[in-house]
């Protein structure tokens, strides 16, 4: 199962999808050691402690989801439901079908719903339990501060996939690149612009 | 019984559908052009909303002509081009935008200097990080060849279609927010002279101004690895592409460091002193003609109802950017914190910038 964007967070902890939960907690408790040292050690700069909080959200998450064989399935069924919207979607724009529109309101719903529950909502929850908070020693005041790193995370995605699904909102453009930078050129060497 | 008299609103001709679509792409108006799409757009047969009426005349009046409206009106005339337009108006259900429309309204927007407008076009047609990247890129170039204003507009091009994916509840623009990060600037109060930002070495100051005024750490950190009489060149520009109205602020700035002289040397030398000691009573009764509450007045250029220090922050950001940067935050009674004008006269940016008194 590869990410496409999709977060999958059996690769998050280097596992496949027929895992037994034991490896997962195993393979969690490894990960998240590791990469707590290679905190220890870093230089902590705004940007490096964004990346590290994510680092850690994500494992948390993919050991609060995937130890549990509830959340476990939902996830693989809506992950594998969005990958199929997706490809769905993509058919209904190469035959030009009328179902067009209905398949892409219904995945960019599923989309939201994927990227706000998945790598956000479950992901701070996952803060709050108590065998993730032993591991990761994440606290409230880390919690604040990652809501808008999720936040950024999710948003950053969800554009980042929107950039190859097919155009909806506008006709495919053709742009000349080398046309572009001409006018680029003269919009810097006119100067009324600004 | 009678009955509402059903009034049928007349068919929206051609020549009123393409002069309106081509005002909006003239003008890089992002969002009448998208309105013109709408389920319930004027343009549309099927709407209930007539063109003809008073409240949409923004949309058809006269004065759109020139080079921009002439160009966007070919555009719009194109066969290919009208044709999907009166497909899209005649469908039911979400219209897709003409791109070539869409793309000429981007580069009117950037023409015009509507940057955030140029912004959302340039992401729906998902260019606009490349776009921003070909604006550095060529700024860069032109820094390298020693074109300074070429490349500030480059850089505030680029700086102006930032877009901001956190935003809630959808990615939007990045707005020039100097009122928030100038606060933050002055967030905490200089313990010690050499704390205040104003007081800083140039090297310093000079990359935590850049790193203000462009918004965007990245983009500062472009210019991390010039030489500091680049930087200094490029911020001192940026500076006066920024703010049109500096030379005013300039002259307000030397009044206050006067007001601050005739006060007294003692309110000098307590400024470099740890703060919140109790000299302002002392002061108070030395000077009691000068109002040390006058000197954010002066630099602000007027009165706030509210006159706390962050409040003078906060609007001398919005009327002056880079103003913020030279001021500095100081308690002249036990109640009263205000700001201040401070500089290190020698400093080579202060001296480009016109601020140290003759």
């Amino acid at each position: 199962m590869s990410d496409q964007g999709y977060i999958n967070y059996f690769e998050v902890l280097g596992l496949t999808e027929t895992c037994k939960i034991g490896e997962v907690r195993n393979s969690y408790k490894k990960v998240i050691k590791q990469l707590l040292m290679e905190i220890g050690r870093s230089t902590i700069t705004d940007s490096r402690r964004d990346a590290f909080l994510l680092d850690i959200a994500k494992l948390n998450a993919a050991y609060y989801i995937l130890r549990d064989n509830d959340r476990r399935q939902q996830y693989i069924d809506d992950r594998a439901r969005i990958i199929s919207l997706e490809a769905q979607w993509n058919v209904a724009v190469e035959k030009n079908s009328d179902e067009m529109d209905s398949l892409r309101r219904a995945y960019d719903g599923a989309l939201k719903h994927f990227l706000s529950t998945y790598m956000e909502e479950l992901m701070l929850e996952a803060g709050r339990d108590r065998e993730c908070v032993e591991a990761s020693r994440w606290s409230r005041a880390h919690e604040r501060h990652a809501s808008r790193v999720l936040r950024h995370f999710r948003q950053r995605l969800y554009h980042e996939i929107h950039e190859r699904l097919p155009f909806y909102q506008i006709t495919p453009p053709e742009i000349d690149w080398d046309q572009r930078a001409q006018l680029v050129a003269e919009t810097l060497a006119d100067g009324s612009a600004v | 019984m009678a009955r509402n008299k059903v009034t049928v609103k007349p068919a929206v001709d051609q020549a009123t559908i393409d002069k309106c679509l081509a005002k909006t792409v003239a003008e890089g108006d992002i969002v009448n052009f998208r309105f013109l799409f709408v389920s319930y757009s004027p343009l549309r047969d099927s709407s209930t909303e007539n063109i003809a009426d008073e409240r949409y005349a923004y949309l058809t009046e006269e004065d759109a002509s020139g080079t921009l409206f002439d160009g966007a009106l070919q555009a719009v005339q194109e066969p290919a081009v009208r044709e999907h337009v009166m497909a899209q108006l005649a469908k039911n259900g979400p219209a897709q935008l003409p791109a070539s429309l869409v793309t000429l309204l981007a580069d009117n927007a950037v023409r015009l200097g509507k940057y955030r407008a140029a912004a959302q076009a340039y992401e729906l047609l998902r260019i606009r990080g490349r776009i921003q990247k070909v604006y550095l890129e060529q700024a860069d170039e032109a820094l390298d060849k020693g074109d300074i204003t070429t490349a500030v507009r480059g850089y505030r091009i680029a700086m102006g279609l930032d877009y901001d994916y956190a935003a809630f509840p959808e990615p939007m623009p990045t707005p020039s927010n100097y009122q928030s990060k100038a606060q933050i600037l002055h967030a905490e109060y200089p313990r010690r002279p050499e704390d205040a930002l104003a007081l800083q070495p140039p090297e310093t100051h000079v990359n935590v101004a850049l790193g203000y005024l462009l918004l965007n750490s990245e983009m500062a950190g472009r210019l991390e690895s010039r030489t500091l009489e680049q930087r200094l060149a490029f911020l001192v520009e940026l500076v006066h592409q920024i703010d049109p109205e500096w030379a005013a602020f300039v002259a307000r700035y030397k009044d206050a460091i006067r007001l601050v002289e005739k006060i007294g040397s003692r309110l000098q030398q307590q400024a470099n002193k740890e703060a919140r000691v109790g000299l302002a009573e002392e002061i108070e009764a030395q000077h009691q003609e000068e109002d040390p509450a006058e000197i954010p007045r002066l630099l602000l250029g007027r009165v706030l109802t509210n006159e706390a220090w962050w409040d003078y922050v906060k609007e001398l950001a919005y009327a002056h950017p880079a103003g913020v940067l030279f001021v500095v935050r100081q308690f002249v009674t036990r109640d009263l914190e205000i700001i201040m004008p401070r500089y290190v006269k020698e400093s080579p940016l202060i001296q480009a910038l016109g601020l140290a008194l003759d």
